[in-house]
């Protein structure tokens, strides 16, 4: 049967729909879902606004958008959801804004995650992206900020940077529009995947804490085969994370295991 | 092994690990993986070496925040947008007032009575529900289109975080955050806004604290009741060249006691029942970045004018049905209006203001706005004077402070009852705009009924204090008019 | 009368009446159940004997109504339901614990302690609240509760006070603590337990900013005082305040550090790097800093300060962040260079 053309990607709604229900994103008529997670002041709004052309105000605060925002976009014929994650500067901690974006990103599985990074300011915001990058291995790397840093007589080796994270990198001046046209195919090519990423994992854990990690780990691999991201759960585990061991419990982590 | 007994194995062994780890699992990891960032980051970044970077910023935080400096540009800054505010807000409120009111109500009226509308539904729609809203439109929107687009520009530059910088120690003492110091100046503009705007802090107890204490800040729909009423009563207790400065400066007066009353509500809360919740302080100061101008008159429009507008007006329409009702419904040979006052009347002598009063505090709860007219239109009806403003059952205001004051004269009002009137508009329960608002962002009830009761009764043991000591001071016998 | 003056009379009567009525129901409990009130005394006595017991004494009816501050003829009848029912045994006048009596007594002393860690984790109470909620918390949870409770903090193995935390099977850590007179001179150590009983001496720990996992190192010990320098500062203390502190010796993962002082103490033009952050610094407060990236070895400046002195705003990491003095006390760092501003 043929298709109609409006919904002519068929076979890409990887994401997963049932888990994205749950987190209350309605995924009718969308290709693809993409959250936009980063450090609070990096301009994420920004870039929300110029792949959605929507208008949320913007302001120079840390932690401005405690509500998540929801848009829409299309590239390359393929609808997008886009959903702007809280700002935060780790996953790692309590607060109710990093349980939102934390869960999202492993829950909700979206097709690409976009961490947005001020380009002046990289080792602090990598803190969040190596978080990020343990839990889901599509995700884009956008540099905002970059004439700032420019300004600042800061340079940045983006395909150092690239190899290094093994993630795409995108330049951006979010408020001038700069680079946001090769940010929307960076993320293209990872949701279509045109772009296999092969994200860094954290290397540098001391060695009793890499010890126990690899084990849990290692038994959740085997109770649950295929799991993409045992090291961040067993990361939540040894921190008691209540979700997560809810999730151990009632078997959810079954739906973590990609098809 | 069933499933379940596995699940329980795996966090049977991650307790185990645990234990093995030690307390500081935290720690390690963050250390860890700030120790790949750094490496990564020493990989791809090539910084100026030498140099000291970032010298614009550096120069302008010495001064904003310097000794000498830093208090005298806030202070000027902050009178400046409130004066651009008030200035600016006269006119167009002006004109919106003879487009809605003046204008478009007598057509509206003319044209019920053309196809012959029920007077009744005549009434409750234009004279209750359409002039309350028109109401709150015409006071409510301009100061908030300037005063918010004003502070939005500062919030972009990145001033703001500067002056929680600044003013954290005061708040500190009251176990508030700094932040609270934009939360309470945007309550000047709007208490809701308010409330929304202390989003901004991260830290659990502190946020609730601005919250709950943003209704002490005096909203723009209530600095035209307190100039009116300090205009009538206070100024004229001076020669008539002292009145305009005099007024002003009470006015003045009541919005530092809501500072005051800020202060030592919030060190009464982080001392009780806020004790227990999480505390923590950190506050990021970004670089400085040039604000676009025309986005943010038009974000800040959007956002925070039109949002909190609209609430307002879904608020302010059934109130207006309300208002409407009880001051043309008869039970018996009186009006409901008539009835609740009389009821009200013993308790609001007692605090020194009367039963029109706390009934026009009742029923106008959606927008202080719409509070005088109320006023006005309930005296006028309860004494049935004829000849003296509207006496159609319908909210009006009057050209002159004077022909305001005789008005509440013939109500029985002395200097008393317009200090008392000025205090319980500072110390009443917030807006249903504002209500709604808290609990939208708190997601409780028991901080919205918090919020919402414990300004009200502070308002009502204040004004019974300042009458009881008045009469005590004047050594006058109650006298009841 | 002026009839001002007799509704301010009773204005003022009516709040006073209020005011004792919530200190009543708050400070004596009057609302709870005979049952409740003999479980609770059974309770706190079970604990008091495995206090004792842990000290190597042995406590008769009268230590007892001493150290839990209640009359001994309402003790007895409790006592001697719980000889009944096995939980304690009498030789002599001595009390003591049985087996099953310890195993409950682990069980209220694992409760206590988990919910000071909570209280200090997870809460914004004050260190000198913690004990006397956690007192009446104990009595309350059950076996289900107690180990979710647990789970959330991560299975800690010590309370905020450096005391260890029975686990669920009853075992405890041992410890090898010295109190502050006994622990030799000039040989550096680490605070490791400090006593929140009596509070009178607990505040002036607490008001001295003394901090569980700060590193000593004493200076003079006599028997008049113990002068001891702690991050930076020197303190005097007598040796009854003293003893409340426990030092044990330094893991071999640790350096003493010599010339550890806190960040609050650096000024402007002053480079330092951060040696950690105390183990008094919790919860979100820990993480949020954590998080910002100030860990051993991040480097340090002064950016700018407050017109009224706090908070400062600190460089790190190539960002502004603004902190109180309080919880700057808290991060410890050594100075490395000055720094010269260009321009």
């Amino acid at each position: 049967m043929p298709m109609p053309d409006n919904t002519a990607c068929n076979n890409c709604a990887l994401h997963n729909t049932a888990g994205l229900k749950k987190l209350g994103i309605d995924t009718a008529n969308v290709d693809y879902v993409v959250a936009l997670a980063g450090n609070p002041n990096t301009g994420k709004s920004t870039v929300f606004n110029a792949l959605t052309g929507m208008r949320q105000h913007t302001g120079n605060w840390p932690g401005k958008t405690v509500v998540r925002a929801e848009g829409g976009f299309s590239y390359n014929s393929h609808k997008y959801k886009l959903i702007d994650l809280p700002g935060t500067y780790s996953l790692l901690s309590t607060s109710q804004d990093e349980e939102v974006a934390r869960n999202f990103i492993l829950f909700g599985r979206p097709d690409v995650t976009v961490i947005v990074v001020d380009a002046s300011r990289l080792e602090r915001n990598l803190n969040l992206t190596l978080q990020v990058l343990e839990i889901t291995d599509k995700a884009v790397l956008c540099l905002n900020l970059i004439d700032e840093a420019a300004r600042h007589h800061i340079k940045i080796d983006q395909r150092a940077l690239a190899r290094d994270l093994g993630i795409p990198v995108v330049p951006t001046t979010a408020r001038s529009q700069q680079g946001i046209p090769e940010l929307l195919k960076a993320i293209d090519d990872v949701a279509t995947g045109a772009i296999i990423c092969r994200p860094h994992k954290v290397k540098n854990l001391s060695k009793p804490v890499e010890k126990a990690v690899k084990q849990l780990a290692g038994a959740l691999e085997q109770q649950f085969p295929g799991l993409p991201n045992s090291r961040w759960l067993a990361f939540r585990l040894l921190e008691g994370d209540s979700r997560i061991t809810a999730a151990v419990k009632n078997n959810e982590l079954k739906e973590l295991v990609r098809p | 092994m069933t499933e379940a007994e596995k699940d329980n194995e795996i966090l049977a062994r991650a307790a185990g690990l645990r234990w093995q780890l030690g307390d500081n699992f935290h720690d390690k990891l963050t250390e860890g993986i700030y120790t790949d960032a750094a490496q990564i980051a020493a990989h791809a970044v090539e910084t100026p070496a030498g140099e000291r970077h970032y010298t614009f910023d550096s120069k302008i935080d010495k001064i904003v925040t310097s000794k000498t400096w830093g208090f005298p540009i806030m202070i000027g800054l902050l009178a400046v947008i409130l004066w651009i505010t008030i200035e600016g807000a006269n006119y167009p409120s002006g004109m919106l007032f003879t487009l809605l009111i003046d204008t478009v109500h007598p057509l509206l009226k003319s044209l019920a009575a053309h196809i012959g509308l029920p007077l009744w539904l005549d009434g409750l729609l234009i004279d209750g529900i359409y002039l309350a809203v028109a109401w709150v439109v015409a006071v409510m929107l301009p100061p908030m289109a300037i005063f918010f687009p004003l502070f939005t520009l500062l919030e972009d530059f990145g001033y703001l975080p500067r002056v929680a910088f600044n003013m954290d120690a005061l708040f500190k003492k009251a176990g508030a955050h700094g932040k609270q110091a934009l939360t309470m100046s945007m309550g000047w503009g709007c208490n809701a806004a308010g409330v929304i705007a202390t989003r901004i802090i991260d830290s659990p107890r502190e946020r609730l604290i601005a919250i709950i204490t943003n209704n002490f800040s005096l909203c723009n729909g209530r600095w035209p009741t307190q100039i009116l009423i300090a205009t009538i009563f206070i100024g004229a207790l001076v020669p008539a060249s002292l009145s305009g400065l005099v007024a002003s400066a009470a006015v003045i007066g009541i919005a530092l006691l809501g500072v005051a009353f800020m202060f030592l509500t919030s060190w009464g809360l982080s001392k009780t029942v806020l004790k227990g919740e999480v505390s923590t302080f950190t506050l990021e100061l970004p670089p400085y970045r040039p604000p676009r101008i025309w986005q943010t008159i038009y974000t800040s429009v959007i956002d925070r004018t039109l949002i909190v507008l609209w609430r307002a007006v879904i608020f302010a329409a059934p109130a207006g049905a309300v208002i409407w009702l009880v001051a043309n419904v008869h039970i018996g040979d009186i009006t409901i209006a008539n009835h609740v006052i009389d009821f009200l009347d013993p308790l609001g002598v007692f605090v020194g203001l009367n039963g029109v009063i706390l009934l026009a505090y009742i029923i106008a709860i959606p927008a202080n706005e719409i509070v005088i007219p109320t006023i006005l239109m309930l005296t006028v009806a309860n004494l049935g004077l004829i000849g003296v403003g509207d006496t159609s059952g319908k909210l009006f205001e009057l050209d002159s402070a004077m022909a305001t004051g005789s008005i509440l004269s013939a109500g029985g009002w002395t200097l008393l009852t317009g200090i008392n009137l000025m205090l319980f508009s500072l110390l009443h329960n917030p807006c249903s705009t504002t209500i709604y608002t808290i609990y939208k962002e708190t997601n409780s009830w028991k901080w919205t009924t918090l919020a919402s009761l414990l300004p009200v009764i502070m308002g009502l043991v204040v004004t019974f204090l300042v009458t009881q000591f008045w009469h005590l001071i004047w050594l006058m016998p109650e006298v009841k008019p | 009368m002026n009839p001002a003056a007799l509704n301010l009379i009773g204005f003022f009567a009516l709040v006073a009446l209020l005011w004792l009525a919530i200190r009543l129901i708050t400070r004596k409990n009057i609302l709870h159940t005979k049952t409740r009130q003999q479980k609770t005394l059974t309770e706190d006595i079970l604990k008091q004997l495995y206090h004792v017991e842990q000290s190597q004494r042995s406590a008769t009816l009268s230590d007892l109504s001493g150290a839990l501050k209640v009359r001994r003829s309402k003790i007895l009848p409790v006592i001697e339901a719980m000889a009944a029912s096995g939980l304690i045994q009498t030789s002599d006048d001595r009390l003591q614990l049985t087996p099953a009596g310890r195993e409950y007594a682990l069980k209220i002393v694992r409760v206590h302690r988990l919910w000071e860690k909570y209280l200090a984790e997870k809460t914004g109470h004050q260190p000198s609240e913690w004990h006397h909620l956690a007192e009446k918390m104990e009595h309350r949870l059950d076996e289900a509760a107690i180990s979710n409770l647990s789970a959330s903090l991560g299975n800690p193995l010590f309370d905020p006070h450096g005391d260890p935390i029975p686990s669920a099977k009853g075992e405890v850590l041992p410890v090898k603590w010295q109190p502050l007179p006994s622990y030799p001179e000039n040989v550096p150590g680490k605070i490791v337990h400090i006593e929140d009983e009596p509070g009178v001496i607990y505040q002036q720990i607490l008001a001295r900013r003394i901090l569980v996992g700060s590193h000593v190192k004493i200076r003079k010990s006599t028997a008049r005082e113990i002068v001891f320098t702690c991050e930076g500062h020197q303190h005097r203390l007598s040796p009854i305040v003293a003893a409340n502190i426990s030092v044990g010796p330094l893991a071999t993962e640790e350096h003493y550090q010599e010339n550890a002082i806190r960040l609050s103490a650096l000024r402007e033009g002053e480079q330092a790097r951060v040696i950690g952050i105390s183990q008094e610094c919790r919860g979100a407060s820990r993480r949020r800093l954590l998080d910002l990236g100030i860990l051993p070895g991040t480097t340090v400046e002064v950016d700018f300060t407050s017109p009224l002195q706090d908070p400062v705003a600190y460089k790190i990491r190539n960002t502004t962040i603004a902190l109180r003095q309080d919880l700057a006390d808290l991060i410890l760092i050594k100075k490395t260079n000055t720094h010269a501003y260009a321009g």
